[in-house]
C-alpha cells in the first residue's frame, strides 16, 4: 500500500508495479477484497492527492477531480453548477458510502447501476487519464465500456463536465424508501446553446443508453427561445419513446413481464424527467 | 451492574410511553420489579462494547475452520480428494463424512440431516468436507483445494413436482399431510370467493456474524462456545455426532446478537466440534455472509390456495385451503410449521366448516426452518387476503367483514380445540379501526414528504395514492402437539444479591431482563444477576414461540417464591405470624402492622439461600388423521393496520403508518413490549416489500446484504400501539402472552392489504413486487 500526495507521484506509483490498484473510497473494491473476489497485489490510496479532490473551472467547463466525493458532489454549491450530478450523488446509498465513494470509483467500477454515469453519459462528459506518458481525454463512456481501457500505470485524475447553466435531473427508481440500488435511472439535461434536451437512461443496459431519437424529436418541439413549456402529451410521448428504445418490443413473442414493468419505469421516470426540467 | 439508580434516575421516560393507554398510571412509577420498564440486562455491555460476541472468541493455539459447501443443488458425489488440501502447509486436519465417529445423521426434529454430505448433496451449500489451518486464510484455501467430483442431478425446485418426482432422500419427498376436517364437507355459502397466494422465502438475516469455538477438554469431551438457541438440544446432537456421551459435551451460551428464528446452520457446532476432537486444538469458524444465507433455516415458502363461502351479510360458513409448504432439503421444523399453518388457516374468525388439505414437501430449494410465526404468517396473508376480497364482493368495508366475523373465547378452533384464553379480536380490531388516521401529506408540508422510493429517489405526489388495509393474526405459545414443554431455574441469594441460573437463552427477546424483574417483584431485591446459559445447567428449552417469559419465567418465579418462603418463615415463626403477612420492599422487609422491620441483609444473617424450580404447562396432543386435537398451549392475537402510499406508476410502496393493537395478557415490560413489537413489524414490513431470498433452479442468486434487501431506517415505518390488552391468562405464568412473534404474523398482510386498497390490484404474492402494485390513475 502506498500512499502518493500528487498525481504525479501515483502515476509513478502505479508504472513501478502495474499490477497495483488504485483505490479511493473503497466502498466497491474493499467489500470485493473482503469477500475474496479480488486479491490485489499491491493498492495504491488516493486519498492524500489533494488536487484530485476538488475541482476547478476550465473554458466554460467544470474539471472535476475523480476523488470528489459523493457527499461533497451533494452539497448545494456543487448542484448549482451540475444540478443532476449532485442529485445522482445524493441519491448514491446510504451517508457512510457517500461520504467515502467517489466520481471516480464510479466510473472506474462501471456498476450497471452507478448513479454518476446516466448523467456523465447525458452531459457527454469526458475523462481525463494521466499516465506516464502524459494525459489523454476519452468520452466517459468508451472507459466504461472497455472501447479504450486504462492503459498500464494510467489514472483516473479527471472528470471534465460542461457547465450548461439550464435546469437538469436525475430520478432513480429503487423500489424501496431506503437507499438501494437503482432498478432504473434517468438523467435529463437541457443544453440551451445547443437546443437540445440529452437523456440517459442508467441501470437497465449494462453501459447508460441515450435514447438519441427521442431526444432529436422532443428537443425539436421546445421552444428555446421562448417558455420551453411542452403539453403534457408531449412528455408522456417522449417518456415512451425513450423507454421503447431503452426495450424495445422482442422480434417475436411478448415482452416478458419483468421487462414490461421496467419499461413502464422507464417511461414514468423520463417524463417526470423532462416535466421536470421543463417546469 | 446496573442498579435501580439508573432506573430511578428518569423516571418519565421508563414509564409508559405508547403504551399508556392501557397501562395503570402506577406501573409507569415502578422502577424495577414486573410491569417496570426495566433497561435490557445486556444494554450496557453491548454500548461499552463488552459483549461476548461469538465471533470475538479467542483461546490460546486456536485453528480457523472452513467448510466445503456444495456449489449445486442437487447432485452426486462421484469422489471426494482432500490430499490436495490436507498437505497443503499450515492445514491440521481434513473431515468429511468419513470423519464422524458418531451419527451421521442429524436433526432438532427429524435426525434426517448428514453433518457432512454423504453420496448426495441436496441443497445449494450442503456441507461437504471442513478443515482446520492456523490461518483462516489458509482454511479457506485447503477447502477450495478439496477435489469434488459431482454427477449433476436434475434439482426438484417446484414444490407442487416433489410429488411425482423421484425421491430425494431415503424418507420420501413428503414430509407431512395434514388432512384438516372440521364440520360439514357440504355447506356452503351464498358467496365464494377464490384465490391463490404465494409467500416468498424470508431469510431471518441475524446481523451479528454467525461464528463459534470448540475447545477439546483433557477427558477426552469438548466444549462449544456457541450463539445458540437451545444449548441443550445444541449439545444433543453434537455429542450424538461424536460418539460422546452427553456429559462429555458442553455447550456454553455466548452471547446472541439477536435471532428470531435458530440462528445458524445446525451443523455449525458440530463441524468445530469434530476438528477440535481430531486436532486436539481449539477450532474457531466464522461464518461469511454468504454461508449464512446459504446454511441457516429459512421462512417456508408456501403456496396456498383459498376458497372462502360466506352468507349474504359475510358471516364465513366454510373455509376450504390447500397449503403447501417447501421444507427444502430436510425435515427441520416443518412438520410444526404446518401445523400451524393448518390450524391456523381460517384465522382468528369464527367459522362452522374447515377443510385444509396441508402438506411439507421436500425440494432442493434452500433448508425451510423455525422462523418466528412460522406456518401462522403464511396463511394470515392468503386469509386476509381472502377477506378483502370477499369484502370487496359483498360492498362491504374490510374492516367492518372481519368485525362480524372475529372469534372470542369460548370458539372453537378449526382443530376442535376449544379457545380457552382470552380472545379480544373484537377489541384489538376496534382499536385499530378507530385510532385516527396519519394525516395526509397535503395537510403537511410537502416538503416533508416521505415519498415512496425516498428522499432523493423519483416519486412524484400526483402520483402516489393512498391505502388503508387490516389484517388480523394469531400465534400460538409454546412448543404444541404433544412437545414436553419445561424449564428449570435456580434462584440463589446472598448478601442481599439474587443469582438467576437458568439455561433459557436471551436471544435479544430479553429473558434475562425478565428474570431479573421476576426476582426483584418476589424477592424484593435490587440486585438480580442473570448468569450465562450453558448445559451444565438443567434444560430449559429453546428460545422461540414465546416459551421462556411463560415456561422459563414461570420457573423463576417459582424458585424465588421458594427462596422467599425460605428467608421469611423463620422470622415469621419468630413473631408469629405466617409469610405471606411479610413483604419485602427494596431490600426492606417488614409486617403488616409494622411491628417487623428489618432487611434482607440482616435476614440472611450470612447464609447462601438456594432453591430450584420447573415449570411444565399442560400438556398437548399431536393432531391426528382429520387434524383435529388439542394441540396448542397457548395463543396470542393481533389486529394492525397499515397505512401505505404507492407511486402506482412505478409500483413502489411506502410503508407510512403501521397501527398496532395487541393481545399481551399482561404487560410486564413497557418498553420492552413496545421494542418487540416495533422489531415484529418491521421484520413484517420486510416481509411484505422485499426480503425474499430468491434462488435460479436451487441455486441461491445473490447471498449477500445487497442481494437480499432488509428495511432500512426509512424503510421502516411509524409504529403505533394504540392498545395492549391486558386480559391475564390464567394458565400462562403471570397471566402474560408472547409479544414478539404475532406482530410479523399479521403485518405482511395488513400492508398488502393496505397496497389493494390503494391500487385495487389483487395482491397475491410476497414479497408485493413493483409491477403488482402498479395501477391506472383513477379515470384514466
Amino acid at each position: 500500500m502506498t500512499l502518493p500526495t500528487s498525481l504525479d507521484e501515483a502515476v509513478a506509483a502505479l508504472a513501478a508495479m502495474p499490477a497495483a490498484v488504485p483505490v479511493a473510497g473503497g466502498t466497491d473494491l474493499m467489500s470485493a477484497v473482503n469477500s475474496g473476489l479480488l486479491r490485489p497485489a499491491a493498492l495504491v490510496g488516493l486519498g492524500r492527492i489533494s488536487e484530485i479532490r476538488g475541482w476547478q473551472y476550465a473554458d466554460g467547463n467544470a474539471l472535476l477531480g475523480a476523488c470528489l466525493t459523493h457527499a461533497r458532489m451533494g452539497r448545494s454549491d456543487f448542484a448549482a453548477l451540475i444540478p443532476a450530478l449532485a442529485m445522482a450523488a445524493r441519491a448514491a446509498g446510504p451517508p457512510q458510502i457517500r461520504n467515502a465513494g467517489t466520481l471516480g470509483g464510479n466510473i472506474a467500477n462501471a456498476a450497471p447501476t452507478g448513479d454518476a454515469l446516466p448523467v456523465l453519459a447525458a452531459l457527454e462528459a469526458t475523462v481525463v487519464l494521466a499516465g506516464p506518458d502524459g494525459t489523454r481525454e476519452i468520452p466517459v463512456g468508451h472507459l466504461t465500456a472497455g472501447h479504450d481501457p486504462l492503459r498500464p500505470g494510467e489514472l483516473l485524475a479527471y472528470v471534465r463536465a460542461p457547465l450548461l447553466h439550464a435546469p437538469q435531473t436525475f430520478l432513480k427508481a429503487t423500489t424501496r424508501t431506503g437507499p438501494g440500488r437503482a432498478t432504473a435511472s434517468v438523467a435529463l439535461v437541457l443544453d440551451p446553446a445547443r437546443r437540445g434536451v440529452r437523456c440517459a437512461i442508467g441501470a437497465v443496459a449494462p453501459m447508460p443508453l441515450r435514447p438519441l431519437e427521442a431526444e432529436r424529436w422532443v428537443s425539436g418541439l421546445i421552444d428555446w427561445d421562448g417558455s420551453r413549456a411542452l403539453e403534457p402529451e408531449a412528455c408522456t410521448a417522449f417518456g415512451d419513446y425513450a423507454a421503447m428504445s431503452c426495450i424495445p418490443d422482442p422480434a417475436e413473442g411478448e415482452l416478458p413481464l419483468a421487462l414490461a414493468h421496467l419499461r413502464r419505469t422507464v417511461a414514468a421516470l423520463a417524463r417526470r424527467a423532462l416535466e421536470r426540467a421543463l417546469s | 451492574m446496573t442498579g435501580p439508580d439508573a432506573v430511578t434516575a428518569t423516571p418519565t421516560a421508563t414509564g409508559g410511553g405508547t403504551t399508556a393507554t392501557t397501562n395503570p398510571a402506577s406501573v409507569a412509577d415502578k422502577s424495577y420489579g414486573l410491569g417496570a420498564s426495566v433497561p435490557p440486562a445486556d444494554a450496557d455491555a453491548k454500548t461499552q462494547g463488552v459483549f461476548p460476541y461469538a465471533a470475538d472468541l479467542w483461546a490460546e493455539g486456536l485453528l480457523w475452520a472452513a467448510v466445503l459447501r456444495s456449489p449445486h443443488p442437487h447432485a452426486r458425489i462421484v469422489s471426494v480428494d482432500t490430499h490436495a488440501a490436507a498437505e497443503m502447509p499450515g492445514v491440521r486436519a481434513v473431515v468429511t463424512h468419513e470423519d464422524v465417529p458418531g451419527d451421521l445423521m442429524h436433526g432438532r426434529w427429524v435426525a434426517d440431516r448428514p453433518v457432512f454430505a454423504k453420496d448426495i448433496v441436496r441443497y445449494h451449500g450442503e456441507p461437504i468436507a471442513a478443515v482446520a489451518a492456523d490461518h483462516p486464510g489458509t482454511a479457506r484455501l485447503a477447502a477450495a483445494a478439496i477435489a469434488v467430483e459431482y454427477e449433476l442431478l436434475e434439482p426438484v425446485t417446484d414444490p407442487e413436482q416433489a410429488f411425482s418426482a423421484e425421491a430425494l432422500h431415503p424418507d420420501g419427498n413428503l414430509i407431512r399431510h395434514i388432512p384438516l376436517q372440521f364440520g360439514d364437507p357440504e355447506a356452503t355459502g351464498e358467496v365464494v370467493v377464490e384465490g391463490v397466494y404465494r409467500i416468498g422465502r424470508q431469510d431471518p438475516a441475524p446481523i451479528g456474524a454467525e461464528a463459534g469455538l470448540a475447545v477439546p477438554r483433557p477427558d477426552g469431551g469438548v466444549e462449544l462456545y456457541l450463539a445458540s438457541t437451545d444449548p441443550h438440544a445444541d449439545r444433543d446432537l453434537a455429542s450424538a455426532c461424536f460418539g460422546l456421551e452427553p456429559d462429555r459435551v458442553k455447550v456454553v451460551v455466548t452471547g446472541v446478537p439477536g435471532a428470531m428464528a435458530d440462528r445458524e446452520d445446525p451443523s455449525f457446532g458440530l463441524t468445530l466440534g469434530l476438528l477440535a476432537l481430531k486436532t486436539g486444538c481449539p477450532v474457531k469458524l466464522v461464518a461469511t455472509r454468504e454461508e449464512s444465507f446459504l446454511g441457516h433455516a429459512h421462512r417456508h415458502p408456501a403456496l396456498l390456495c383459498y376458497r372462502h363461502h360466506a352468507d349474504a351479510e359475510g358471516r364465513l360458513v366454510k373455509v376450504e385451503a390447500q397449503i403447501l409448504l417447501d421444507a427444502g432439503a430436510y425435515a427441520d421444523a416443518s412438520s410444526d410449521a404446518l401445523a400451524a399453518a393448518v390450524s391456523f388457516a381460517a384465522g382468528p374468525y369464527a367459522v362452522p366448516h374447515v377443510f385444509v388439505e396441508g402438506w411439507a414437501v421436500r425440494t432442493n430449494n434452500p433448508p425451510s426452518g423455525h422462523v418466528r410465526g412460522e406456518g401462522a404468517m403464511q396463511v394470515c396473508a392468503a386469509y386476509e387476503g381472502q377477506m378483502d376480497k370477499l369484502a370487496a364482493r359483498l360492498g362491504l368495508d374490510p374492516a367492518e367483514l372481519r368485525m362480524r366475523n372475529v372469534m372470542a373465547t369460548g370458539d372453537l378452533l378449526p382443530i376442535g380445540q376449544t379457545v380457552t384464553c382470552p380472545a379480544p379480536v373484537g377489541e384489538l380490531l376496534k382499536a385499530v379501526r378507530d385510532a385516527d388516521l396519519p394525516p395526509l401529506p397535503a395537510d403537511d408540508d410537502e416538503a416533508e414528504w416521505l415519498l415512496p422510493d425516498g428522499p432523493a429517489g423519483a416519486g412524484e405526489p400526483g402520483a402516489v395514492r393512498r391505502g388503508v388495509g387490516y389484517a388480523l393474526g394469531m400465534v400460538h405459545m409454546l412448543g404444541a402437539e404433544g412437545y414436553d414443554e419445561v424449564s428449570t431455574a435456580t434462584v440463589r441469594v446472598q448478601d442481599g444479591v439474587a443469582t438467576v441460573i437458568c439455561a433459557a437463552v436471551d436471544t435479544g427477546q430479553g429473558f434475562a431482563t425478565l428474570a431479573r424483574q421476576i426476582v426483584q417483584e418476589v424477592l424484593g431485591v435490587d440486585e438480580v444477576r442473570v448468569l450465562p446459559a450453558d448445559t451444565d445447567q438443567p434444560p430449559a428449552g429453546p428460545a422461540a414461540r414465546g416459551r421462556h417469559t411463560w415456561v422459563s419465567g414461570g420457573a423463576v418465579e417459582r424458585a424465588a417464591k421458594m427462596v422467599r418462603t425460605q428467608l421469611l418463615q423463620p422470622l415469621a415463626a419468630k413473631f408469629g405470624m405466617s409469610v405471606e403477612l411479610l413483604t419485602i420492599v427494596e431490600g426492606k422487609i417488614t409486617s403488616y402492622d409494622g411491628v417487623l422491620s428489618t432487611t434482607v441483609v440482616e435476614a440472611l444473617d450470612g447464609k447462601e439461600l438456594w432453591a430450584t424450580a420447573q415449570c411444565r404447562p399442560h400438556p398437548t396432543e399431536r393432531l391426528d388423521d382429520s387434524g383435529q386435537g388439542d394441540a396448542f398451549v397457548g395463543l396470542a392475537f393481533a389486529a394492525v393496520r397499515a397505512v401505505v402510499d404507492v407511486d402506482i406508476e412505478l409500483g413502489s410502496v411506502r410503508v407510512v403508518e403501521m397501527t398496532v393493537a395487541q393481545d399481551v395478557g399482561r404487560v410486564l415490560n413497557p418498553r420492552q413490549v413496545e421494542a418487540r413489537i416495533e422489531a415484529g413489524v418491521t421484520q413484517g414490513v420486510g416481509m411484505a416489500l422485499m426480503e425474499d431470498l430468491r434462488t435460479s433452479r436451487g441455486t441461491v442468486k445473490r447471498p449477500s446484504l445487497t442481494g437480499y434487501a432488509l428495511p432500512t431506517a426509512l424503510d421502516a415505518p411509524q409504529v403505533r400501539i394504540v392498545k395492549l390488552v391486558e386480559e391475564r391468562d390464567v394458565v400462562a405464568s403471570f397471566g402474560a402472552k408472547a409479544v414478539s412473534a404475532v406482530p410479523v404474523v399479521t403485518s405482511p398482510a395488513a400492508v398488502a392489504a393496505a397496497v389493494r386498497a390503494a391500487t385495487g390490484r389483487p395482491v397475491s404474492r410476497l414479497p408485493i413486487r413493483p409491477q403488482a402494485a402498479v395501477a391506472k390513475p383513477a379515470g384514466a
